[in-house]
């Protein structure tokens, strides 16, 4: 629902609402006989959308409304909702701005870049942003950070603000269900395209491309809206129009005023409000108190839109946060700067053994990122210990501890006694993804239903799907095992299993259940949360948490080509053999 | 029975008339640039050796299964024009490559072996970069579509540097910065650190893409030379690209030696 709030769990993301406010009456003698008055778009933190629509389409603030801007005519207002996907393949197609120099419009918006909450341009397939139909206007497309498709044209008729382009089964049957209902008057843009004038901004209808449009609640653009003057007279003239209502006229729980405001449904699954005159929007001030625990942030979505968690993302910052609560740190919420600064001199950086300083410094950002300041990573059990081992879990873990030891003695009889890692097979799961003492890059590259997430440390790709599919049987295990990734919110979830058990972390095994959450919380910080159920080796699922930090610019992940030039196998197992012969002669 | 016929018979032909615009087709990305996201595969004898070549004898212990089986090249006009020295080294490799042969020690295949390695890959095409994720050895690139082409590589590697841009429908990547340790094939086919390849993937409609790749390299070829092979569709349901994590299969040919008890 557009302008319910979410509990507060949710606590995600937030609706923009654009505001079209047009001047002047409809002459059409029609049921509602009724002006454009907003479009409602999905979005995530109301300022940074505020400021993209001012700062990009010319849209100006408005006084009084921190959660809304003025397009030429046109409002823009923003309450939490989460996000399900932007405005493709929902009955409304684009809106579109009008400008007089396209070129230099569409060259201003390129130079912004779509990092961030920039621009994403759509070009046309030959790469270019403009193209040209001959006796109508030039034209190009763009996103908005949260996935509504934006048509820019150069039609100096109508300057702003200056259609709304419906996606539609039956084009013609959708435009007379507006006339009928919602007035406007029937006309051709240029000549060329059959629409609805209200005012002097158009609705369009294309047809739609495949299938049945998408309801456009709770996407990027929720609704459209529609001005008239006493919603009580209108509504009973839209109903006998053959309107439904999905929500009566009501005054609006935290309405800025008095005014009404209702919900109808119109063709294609489009979702359309009709207000009344004064009406200024629902306050959303109350809903920064509910959600005080968890800023709000709307990370950018994927052209096909998916959140976008693309990046180059290091764990940097994180490593040395120890994944058990240190014994003496028991009450310590966190660490001060000083004492994190501390951990890491003692900790990380003296882990790694005769490497430059000055190495050792530029390899984990040392001056680039201070390092974490969280006491530990596990979250669950609250003690931010690990839980108790089973009896099994306990008896594996005597048997790794004895096969630790033929390591550090120096003993291994063949590869096999090493651990995969020494062996470049694999750091397992989840202990690729924890920060290292260096290589810490996280490549995330998505596609349409995947998302491809590439360790540096040891140079692994798991190719993650978004979308359901049939699981591996249960005989096809991997050292990764089969994931299986899901969109909650903003949030991948992906859960594993089948794995073969030849890696472990902290002594997991071949049942682990891994489910991890990645959650981008701002442009720069992706958190990454894991839960371990294995209930062959923990009486309880225990999970952990740190942060990844974005680093596109100076970071570039290399190949950590680690077998290809594992001299270290070569090493400790000559230098294996070197003792046993030692041991040999020794006992003679 | 008239009545009965006609719609059958209409059914019918919308049914095949869907499932070939579905086949033909390029499908598009959000874009409008192909959309080459998916699980591929070449089918063929390319990986054994990129030129013509007969059945062969291979390892005698595996008996017929370790056989070269024989098959057409892939390089355009002819055999690939390596200098004197560059062809003896070859053949040299040819003799060695039971135990230097890069796949046989399970190391990342480098570019353009890995496409037509008898293993799928995966390739996920995203609006900044597109991800390649190979079936064997861990191996993937990232095709940076995003950055200046071609930016220097940060380091020598096994897969290269790859940056890509469309040139239509094909998408043309430039990958250089090797190792030149990778080999081509089993054949022993080969290249230097100056390897630079082009490559060419142009869809042939929705379940196949031509891959050419152009490789040019003064030090060991008299000219730049292509090769050229369609890539395939992997269309099982629940198609995957499973993880071989060779690794493990190549430590008694690596440090067999250096066991308690050697195997080797």
């Amino acid at each position: 629902m557009t302008l319910n709030l979410p509990p507060v769990a949710l606590a995600l993301p937030v609706l923009t609402a654009l505001f079209v406010a047009m001047p002047g009456a409809s002459t059409n003698a029609v049921a509602a006989d009724a002006e454009y008055h907003h479009v409602h778009i999905t979005s995530f933190a109301p300022a940074v959308s505020v400021r993209w629509y001012t700062e990009h389409l010319d849209c100006q603030p408005i006084a009084d409304r921190d959660d809304a801007a003025d397009c030429h005519g046109v409002e823009v207002t923003f309450v939490p909702q989460s996000t399900q996907g932007g405005t493709q393949g929902t009955g409304v197609n684009h809106i579109g701005f009008s400008y007089l120099d396209l070129t230099a419009k569409m060259e201003e918006l390129e130079s912004i870049g779509s990092r961030g909450s920039g621009v994403r341009l759509q070009r046309f397939e030959g790469g270019e942003m403009i193209r040209e139909a001959p006796g109508l206007f030039k034209y190009g497309f763009i996103f908005d950070p949260w996935g509504t498709r934006i048509e820019l044209v150069e039609d100096p008729d109508r300057l702003g603000f200056h259609h709304i382009h419906l996606s539609s089964t039956n084009p013609d049957e959708t435009l007379e269900w507006y006339q009928s209902v919602l007035g406007g008057e029937r006309d051709r843009l240029r000549d060329r395209i059959d629409g609805l004038r209200y005012g002097d901004v158009w609705l369009l209808a294309m047809e739609h491309e495949e299938g049945i449009p998408a309801t456009t609640e709770g996407r990027a653009i929720d609704h459209i809206g529609f001005i008239v003057d006493d919603l009580g007279n209108a509504a009973s003239e839209m109903r006998s129009a053959g309107a439904e209502f999905q929500q009566e006229p009501i005054v609006p729980e935290n309405a800025r005023t008095s005014a009404r405001r209702a919900f109808i449904y119109g063709p294609d699954n489009v979702r359309l409000a009709v207000v009344e005159s004064g009406f200024a929007g629902v306050d959303s001030n109350f809903v920064e108190e509910t959600t005080a625990d968890s800023t709000p942030y709307d990370p950018a979505q994927t052209p096909w839109e998916e959140p976008d968690l693309q990046g180059v993302w290091t764990g940097n910052a994180a490593h040395g946060i120890p994944l058990e609560r240190p014994l003496d740190l028991v009450d310590v919420e966190n660490l001060t700067a000083e004492e994190a600064a501390a951990r890491r001199e003692g900790g990380t950086l003296g882990s790694i053994w005769g490497y430059e300083r000055e190495w050792r410094d530029t390899t984990l950002g040392y001056d680039k990122n201070a390092p974490s300041t969280q006491v530990a990573m596990i979250i669950d059990p609250p003690t931010g210990r690990l839980p108790e081992r089973t009896p099994e879990g306990q008896r594996m873990e005597e048997v790794a501890a004895r096969a630790r030891r033929l390591y550090t003695e120096n003993r291994s009889a063949g590869p096999e006694d090493l651990t995969p890692y020494v062996r470049c097979i694999t750091r397992g799961l989840p202990g690729l993804m924890m920060p290292s003492i260096y290589n810490n890059g996280l490549q995330i590259v998505q596609g349409p239903g995947f998302v491809a997430i590439q360790k540096e440390m040891i140079h692994e790709t798991r190719v993650i799907p978004t979308e359901e599919r049939a699981p591996l049987n249960a005989k096809l295990t991997t050292y990764l095992g089969d994931p299986h990734g899901h969109w909650e919110g903003n949030t991948l979830v992906v859960e594993t299993n089948n794995f073969n058990g030849r890696t472990n972390y902290r002594g997991s095994s071949a049942d682990m259940k891994l489910t991890e959450r990645f959650t981008r919380t701002a442009d720069n910080r992706l958190e990454y949360q894991f839960t371990v159920d294995d209930p062959k080796v923990w009486t309880q699922p225990w999970t952990g948490v740190f942060t990844f930090n974005l680093d596109n610019e100076q970071y570039d992940v290399v190949e950590y080509a680690c077998h290809e030039g594992n001299y270290g196998m070569t090493n400790i197992l000559s230098g294996a053999r070197a003792l046993d012969r030692e041991r040999a002669e020794g006992s003679r | 029975m008239k009545h009965l016929c006609v719609p059958v018979v209409t059914a019918f032909l919308f049914a095949s008339a869907a499932i070939s615009a579905q086949s033909d087709e390029v499908p598009r990305a959000w874009d409008n640039h192909p959309d080459l996201n998916g699980i591929w595969q070449a089918i063929g004898t390319a990986h054994w050796n990129l030129e013509d070549h007969p059945a062969g004898p291979g390892h005698p212990d595996l008996g017929a299964i370790g056989a070269i089986p024989p098959g057409q090249g892939v390089v355009e006009e002819g055999d690939i024009p390596y200098t004197p020295e560059a062809r003896q080294q070859q053949q040299d490799n040819f003799e060695n490559r039971m135990t230097n042969d890069p796949e046989a020690k399970c190391f990342m295949p480098g570019v353009p072996r890995a496409t037509y390695l008898p293993y799928p890959f995966q390739i996920i095409q995203g609006d900044k970069k597109i991800q390649i994720a190979y079936g064997v050895a861990e191996a993937s690139r990232t095709i940076h579509m995003d950055k200046d082409n071609p930016e220097p590589p940060p380091i020598d590697s096994w897969m290269g540097r790859s940056h890509g841009r469309w040139d239509g429908d094909t998408l043309v990547v430039d990958v250089q910065g090797f190792t030149g340790e990778a080999w081509f094939d089993r054949a022993g086919n080969h290249a230097s650190a100056s390897l630079r390849v082009e490559e060419r993937y142009t869809p042939m409609g929705r379940n196949a893409i031509m891959y050419e790749a152009t490789l040019t390299d003064d030090t060991v070829f008299t000219r730049p030379w292509a090769i050229r092979m369609p890539l395939y569709r992997r269309l099982e349901d629940n198609a995957r690209v499973i993880e071989f994590k060779c690794v493990e299969y190549s430590e008694d040919l690596l440090y067999g030696h250096l066991r308690r008890v050697p195997t080797r």
